[in-house]
Parts: C-alpha cells; structure tokens; sequence
C-alpha cells in the first residue's frame, strides 16, 4: 500500500515537473519568436535598400545575417530583373553562395538537399555547373531540389541534362516539367532540338513544353510528331498544336480523331476546339454520339466551343443527340 | 522623400512582402502610399482616398483583384483611377479578363520594381 503511494506521489511530482518545463519551453520560444520579429522589423529596411538601391549592407553577425538572408530570399521568390540580381551580388560577396555550394558536396543528403534549395533563393549563376552536377547526385531529393533551383535560376544548360534525367526515371517528371517551365520560352529553341529524340518520354515531354511554352510559328515541327509511333507524343503533339493556336495544323489534328488509341481522339478532339475548326464539326458530331466515354465527352466540349448554335440544334432534334451533347448543350445554356 | 504635392498610388496585395517592396519603390519614386490587404479594403481606400492609381494584386482575399477593378470602373468618382494588375497569373485569357474588367496595364509576378515604376511613371505622366 504504502509503496503505491509513493509510486503515485512521484507519477504526480514529475507529471508537474512535465507541465512546468512545457510551459517555460512555450514562454522560451515565444520569446525568442518575438525577438526575431522584432530583428526582422530592425532588418527589413537594410534589405529593402539592398533591393531596391544596391545598398549593401555593412558586415553583420552571423545570427542577424542569417535573419537578413531569410528576408532576402523570400524578396528573391517575388522579384525579378535588377533587385533579384542585387540579392545574388549580396550573397555571392558575403560567400553565402561559396558556402552553400561547399555543402553541397556534404555527407548528410538532407543538407545537400537543403543547399541546393538555398542556392534558388541566392539567385547567383555561379551555381549553375555544382548544380548540373547534383543532379548526378545518389539521392533522389538531392537531384529533384538540384532540378527545381536550375530551374529558378533559368539555367538554359540544364535543359538537356533535366530531360535526360527524366528519361532515366532519376527525377520525377514534376520536378523536370516545373524546372523547365520557370526556364521559360528561352528553353523553346532547345526543346524543338529535342522532339524527335530517340526516346518518346523525351519526346513527349518535350512536346508538351513547347506547347505550353511556344508560340504558332514552333508549331511546324510538332505536326510532324502528330504521326509519331508513340500514342502519348501524338496527343501531346496535337494538344500543343491546339495550345499555340496553329490553325495550318487543323487538318492533321482531324485526322488524329480516327485514332486507334482512345486518349489520342480525347486530345485531338480538345486540340480542334481550342483551334475553333469548323471543318472539324461533323467528324465531331460523329464521335459525340459513337466513340466511347471520354473521346465523345470531349468531342461535345469541342463543339461546344466551335459551333454552340450546332450543339443546341442536335439536342433540341426529337431523336436522342446523346448524352454528352445533351451535357454539353445544357452547359452552353448556362 | 514624398513632395508635399505628390501624387497617391494604391497598392493592394495580401502579400505583405509585395506591398512592402513595392511601397518602398514607389516611395522613392516620390509617391504618397496607401496599402490594402484585401480587395475590400482596396475598394474602401480608393473610394475614400482616390488615389491617383491603384496597383491590384489578381489572387486576393474577399474580392479579387478582377473584381475591384470592375467596381472602380463601375463609381463615378472611381472611375477614372489607372488601374494596373500586378499578378502571377499571366495566361493570355487572364490578361484579357484584366483589361476587360477596366485595367490599364498588366505586370507579371515576379516582377521587377524598376518596370512597375516606369509604368506607374509612364500612366501618371500622361495625365
């Protein structure tokens, strides 16, 4: 009895030690948030005028630098031109740069992976070649953070290098589609070299980029990939003509909707609408109420966008018009 | 740094870091500053202040920046403010949405301080 007592005395002694030292670790940290608001509060002038005025500021201690740095690199996700180029001669004088680049090369993955996503911020190219070379590294985030930062660092030699590792299934295509769409139209010229390569994920991939990136005059060489062997380079092909509104390209876009392969007749469908091509509307009326699921809902959409007045008048026929005209007519309606 | 007779530009943006370096920039360009966190406190300022011009963040809390737009346009008293949209979302149909709701120019994020200010200048200039 006597001893449960005591067990019960020291489970109710340390219960309060507990709650005592939770709250003193609370109180702790509030502190110390408050004190970093207010040494942010301190800061925010000397990083504006480093921004805006290429003012750079006088040697700091490492706790407040690092305060400042944190500043500049949520600055650097917001700015372009001249202020993001400040932040990158800011951290490549103060060797943050130099010192980021170092770990890279760190026996721990998570602070290489941490140095790569750091270089981002800092914006310097001078980490572009240590992080073309991460993306060799053994760890799969290592390579992806490598990937995402060339990217915001608009690395035009990272082009190949990202979609060749994107062949090799060593970066997720996330990562590679993202890096590569922050690179933006400059990367088009690379990416045109790139769509007839040998391996239909490159190709593929690099089709849908220039859709998305392109302009109609970069549609010439993607009308070639509408015959391409491998179905999903064909349905990026058309779904990019159809993006950069390359109206020369209609016809071959039609005559994907005979498509063996289902998901293709979905994009050249969603390719001939975007394209507003009214030759396309009886094919279109034919595979709204013959072809599958998704291909037929996707032709209705189409029409929907070419020829609305068309959608309406087939619902409106005594003869059923199908589901998906019924749907899209209802949604034209609206 | 702002003239006694300075012209007022709005700023309205619920990224405190947006307002912060745009305010700083405007500033030095010798404008008077109002903030906004919101859309409807961007609509309340500008209609209380009439600011010179309004510089719109597109994504914002309450009412968007689409939104406000169109209602300035909508007021008498409001009607006649620049508008220019600063936002991420730069797809040709957004750009149009813009000018259709009443903007006067379009600036993509991230943007560069120095081109806001020359467009803010280039607006202002002409009136």
């Amino acid at each position: 009895m006597r001893a449960l007592e005591v067990g019960s005395l020291v489970l109710a002694g340390l219960s309060v030690l507990f709650l005592v030292v939770l709250s003193l670790q609370r109180v702790r940290l509030g502190m110390s948030e408050r004190r970093r608001v207010e040494l942010e509060a301190r800061l925010r002038p000397i990083a504006l005028a480093l921004v805006d005025e290429g003012r750079m500021p006088r040697p700091l201690p490492a706790r407040v630098a690092g305060e400042l740095s944190a500043i500049l690199d949520r600055y650097s996700r917001r700015l372009r031109g001249d202020a993001r180029a400040r932040i990158a001669e800011f951290f490549e004088s103060s060797g943050a740069v130099d010192e980021q680049v170092r770990l890279l090369r760190h026996r721990r993955a998570w602070v290489r992976a941490d140095a790569a996503a750091s270089l981002g911020a800092m914006g310097s190219k001078r980490a572009i070649e240590p992080l073309l070379a991460a993306l060799d590294d053994p760890v799969r985030d290592v390579r992806s953070a490598a990937a995402y930062t060339l990217g915001r660092l608009g690395a035009l030699d990272a082009v190949e290098p990202l979609l060749a590792a994107l062949e090799e299934h060593r970066i997720p295509r996330a990562a590679v589609c993202s890096a590569l769409l922050d690179i933006g139209a400059d990367a088009v010229p690379r990416l045109l070299g790139l769509v007839e390569h040998p391996d239909p994920i490159e190709r593929s991939t690099a089709v849908e980029l220039v859709g998305l990136l392109g302009d109609a005059a970069d549609g010439r060489l993607l009308v070639e990939r509408l015959i391409d062997t491998s179905a999903d380079v064909r349905a990026h092909a058309a779904l990019a003509l159809g993006r950069l509104g390359a109206g020369d390209a209609a016809a071959a876009v039609r005559a994907l909707l005979g498509d063996r392969i289902p998901f293709v007749r979905v994009a050249a469908a969603e390719a001939l609408g975007l394209l507003r091509d009214s030759e396309a509307v009886e094919e279109l009326l034919n595979q709204a109420r013959r072809d599958s699921f998704e291909p037929a809902r996707a032709a209705a959409e189409a029409l929907a966008r070419i020829a609305p007045e068309r959608v309406a008048a087939e619902a409106a026929q005594p003869q059923p018009a199908g589901p998906h005209l019924l749907e899209a007519a209802d949604l034209i309606a609206l | 740094m702002t003239e006694p007779d300075s012209k007022t530009v709005l700023i309205a943006d619920d990224d405190a870091d947006i307002r912060e370096l745009v305010a700083y920039r405007m500033r030095r360009s010798g404008y008077a500053v109002l903030e906004a966190a919101n859309g409807e406190e961007a609509l309340e300022l500008a209609t209380g202040e009439r600011p010179d011009l309004a510089i719109l963040d597109v994504m914002m809390p309450r009412l968007d920046g689409f939104e406000v737009a169109r209602r300035l346009r909508a007021q008498d008293e409001t009607a006649g403010i620049p508008i220019i949209l600063l936002t991420a979302r730069a797809q040709d149909a957004d750009v149009a949405r813009g000018f259709g709701a009443g903007a006067d120019d379009y600036l993509r994020k991230p943007f560069s301080p120095q081109e806001l200010a020359m467009r803010v200048q280039a607006i202002l200039g002409r009136r």
